[in-house]
């Protein structure tokens, strides 16, 4: 099967911004790229004017609920919502039930890729249960694929088992992602402890909690050595502690959710759910700061932290509403919301930092390579409705909200899904 | 002058204007004229079923609203749980919806959840009075507590206000922070600094440790009381404590210079935070405020009731 991507732009080393190119794949692998269409009959012909092709993208964060609350989310309704979303790799947290702290989880997940163009791996638990207790049979579930070991949306409070993680992942350089919160400051926090949290009556969570979290593990660290990943930091403080851990040689890495990307803690001034995340949405200088951190490459990777929730989990009162928000299909209008929008950069912090930092083979776009790229179009205009939603989540505030930038193709794992608007012909 | 509220439901005194305020104030004067009457009833609500629907333990609130409801001939029913109702498998908005069912125009609302008013407003027809939401606001006392300081005082406008205590947790402290700033009074807040908001001088209020200097300063002490139920770990020591370094006594006032009025929104701790010679003195106005409060909650639901 040959399918041709015609005037497309390609964020890639090696080619140029503004010049369009001919891109075929040939069962699954990059056949030809050239700038002219000197290419052969196609069975699938792509209008790539105005889009750009990238490597596929690679989501280091996002909650399937599969196993345990399949109501949510499952790895099929999931993995299509990834791929509508321009995502070709998914890395799953494991706060499932049971949590993915055996090897019986870990080839659950990874039982299924061979059928998914979207490929889904799992991080494993890094404690029994991600209670943060007991250590995880962590060497086996490297052993079954897990790619990192995390607890997911639990931070790991306990100091003491923080560093014996550390130093048990040194047997094969695992990767320790962390969410740094501390436990004790954020208990019955709602959201961002601040003018905001006082006018609205609510807990905060204040800023000094993930600058806390970030100090200790940066200096068990450097105590321990291994490797470091802080999953979602959404301060500015919390930048420029890795900043300045990175400039001492630290092997610290991080990422951040799209939403802290886009909005601010007056988004919850009416008490709408759908803001209610964890962490919570800060100010407007923390914003600044986070995409500040994402061009000095102080932030490593951007994640959609897509955490699909139901009506009953979200229609609720403020408190008793979970936390979460849907982030896969939305993820490129937002990122473009939130004025990041260079092809590279993206290109950069969405496909190769985190298949660098899970250890996954690199893509390059190059003809003889096995093809997983995602083509996107900053101007497409689109709904994001019931209709349009793959994801069995109501969370999203942007919901029948017309949308500007959108992923529309992926190819991976020799399969392909394009969006109906870039169709130019099939099986001529 | 206006003659109608700009909103349809009472949920914040966040969500009001000045007018608004002036506006119950003017309809409340004609009421506490009225319920001092020998015939204390008017019929102006005779077609309208209120709902007091409260998640969470209220005797004076409910009182004075059901009250201010039955002088204003309206049909009331009452609903009380001492828990959120999603406890018991019914989440708040089947909870309101059914008692809706049975044709209710009007809810008022008391709940744990700060915004619970807010989000119900967003799904029901009916409106909402919000009767305190958690830690959040509880509107109709601080009308009633600033239309009782206009009463004692002739005007809130340019007075010193001082609310003393847990403002922390306290949704009476952030309604009348609010009310008062919105007549034109300047504000203080006093308390130990536990209790205090990190971030509330971003209100635009005066904050002060030391209960004898902020007594010194006020016009008016509204003195709060102590919720232990509020706090999830203890914020001060011991209630011996707070009582000796911030109870309002007859020995603290008499030190001052001149006299101030005392406010309380009760219940009374007594011995607490207000010692009895000076709950029981004659510059404490805190049965006015209960008196008013039926004046000020008659006022509202019937400004809302035109508003529909």
């Amino acid at each position: 099967m040959r399918i041709s991507i015609k005037n497309v732009q390609i964020a890639a080393k090696g080619f140029n911004p503004g010049e369009s190119y001919h891109v075929s794949v040939v069962d699954g692998k990059i056949a030809e790229i050239g700038p002219s269409s000197s290419l052969a009959e196609a069975e699938l012909e792509i209008d790539g004017s105005g889009c750009w092709l990238s490597a596929g993208w690679c989501d280091l964060r996002a909650h399937f609920n599969d196993p345990g609350m399949e109501h949510k989310e499952d790895l099929e309704s999931g993995a299509l919502a990834a791929a509508d979303g321009g995502f070709t790799a998914v890395a799953l947290l494991p706060n499932t039930e049971p949590a993915l702290d055996n090897k019986k989880g870990i080839r659950y997940i990874l039982s299924g890729n061979s059928q998914r163009l979207t490929q889904l791996y799992p991080l494993g638990a890094v404690s029994i249960g991600a209670k943060g207790e007991e250590l995880a049979e962590m060497m086996d579930l490297r052993q079954a694929g897990a790619l990192a070991f995390t607890d997911g949306t639990r931070p790991i409070t306990n100091t003491a088992l923080l560093l014996k993680s550390l130093q048990y992942l040194l047997h094969f350089n695992g990767l320790l992602i962390n969410h740094p919160t501390e436990a004790s400051l954020v208990r019955g926090g709602q959201m961002h402890e601040g003018i905001n949290s006082t006018l609205l009556g609510m807990k905060g969570m204040p800023v000094l909690a993930e600058e806390m979290a970030i100090e200790r593990d940066l200096r068990l660290l450097e105590y321990a050595g291994g490797r470091l990943h802080f999953s979602g930091i959404s301060t500015a403080a919390g930048v420029d502690l890795v900043r300045n851990a990175k400039a001492r040689g630290l092997a610290v890495s991080c990422d951040v959710s799209v939403a802290h990307l886009v909005f601010t803690d007056n988004a919850l001034l009416d008490f709408d759910t759908n803001y209610k995340v964890n962490p919570p949405l800060r100010q407007e200088e923390d914003r600044k700061a986070l995409i500040d951190g994402l061009k000095d490459g102080t932030i490593d990777a951007i994640v959609t932290d897509h955490q699909p929730q139901d009506t009953e989990s979200k229609k609720l009162e403020f408190d008793l509403a979970e936390f979460g928000m849907m982030g896969l299909q939305t993820f490129y209008a937002s990122l473009l919301k939130a004025g990041v929008l260079d092809a590279s950069l993206l290109a950069e912090k969405v496909s190769h930092a985190p298949r660098r930092l899970l250890g996954l083979p690199s893509i390059e776009i190059k003809a003889g390579e096995s093809a997983n790229l995602t083509l996107f179009s900053p101007e497409f205009e689109w709904q994001f409705t019931e209709e349009t939603n793959f994801s069995k989540g109501i969370n999203s505030p942007f919901f029948n909200q017309t949308l500007r930038g959108k992923a529309l193709g992926v190819i991976a794992n020799g399969m392909h899904h394009f969006h109906s608007a870039v169709v130019v012909k099939t099986n001529g | 002058m206006q003659q109608q509220l700009s909103v349809k439901h009472l949920l914040g005194i966040k969500n009001i204007s000045s007018e608004d305020i002036r506006l119950i104030f003017d309809t409340a004067d004609n009421f506490k004229e009225v319920i001092n009457r020998p015939i204390k009833k008017v019929p102006s609500l005779r077609d309208i079923t209120i709902a007091n629907v409260f998640f969470e333990n209220s005797t004076r609130t409910r009182l004075s609203f059901e009250l201010a409801e039955k002088r204003l001939s309206a049909d009331v029913i009452n609903f009380s749980s001492s828990n959120s109702s999603v406890k018991k498998g019914e989440t708040l908005l089947d909870t309101v919806n059914n008692i809706l069912a049975m044709k209710v125009d009007m809810v008022v609302m008391r709940h744990s959840s700060p915004g619970a008013p807010h989000f119900l407003s967003r799904h029901i027809k009916a409106n909402i009075v919000n009767a305190g939401d958690g830690t959040h606001e509880h509107p109709t006392q601080a009308l009633l507590d600033t239309f009782s300081i206009r009463e004692k005082l002739g005007e809130v406008e340019g007075k010193k206000v001082v609310i003393i205590g847990d403002i922390l947790h306290s949704r009476v402290a952030l309604s009348n922070i609010f009310a008062l700033q919105k007549l034109g009074a300047e504000v203080m807040v006093c308390g130990p600094n536990t209790l205090l908001p990190k971030y509330v001088r971003e209100l635009g209020v005066k904050v002060e440790l030391d209960v004898d200097k902020a007594l010194q300063w006020c016009d008016v002490a509204n003195v709060l009381r102590i919720q232990l139920e509020r706090q999830q770990m203890k914020f001060f020591p011991s209630l011996r404590e707070y009582s000796l370094y911030y109870g309002i006594n007859k020995a603290r006032l008499q030190k001052l210079d001149k006299q101030i009025v005392v406010m309380h929104p009760g219940p009374i701790n007594r011995g607490v935070e207000l010692s009895s010679d000076v709950a029981d003195a004659d510059n404490a106005i805190i049965l006015d405020q209960v008196e008013n409060g039926v004046a000020v909650r008659m006022a509202v639901l019937y400004l809302l009731a035109a508003n529909k």
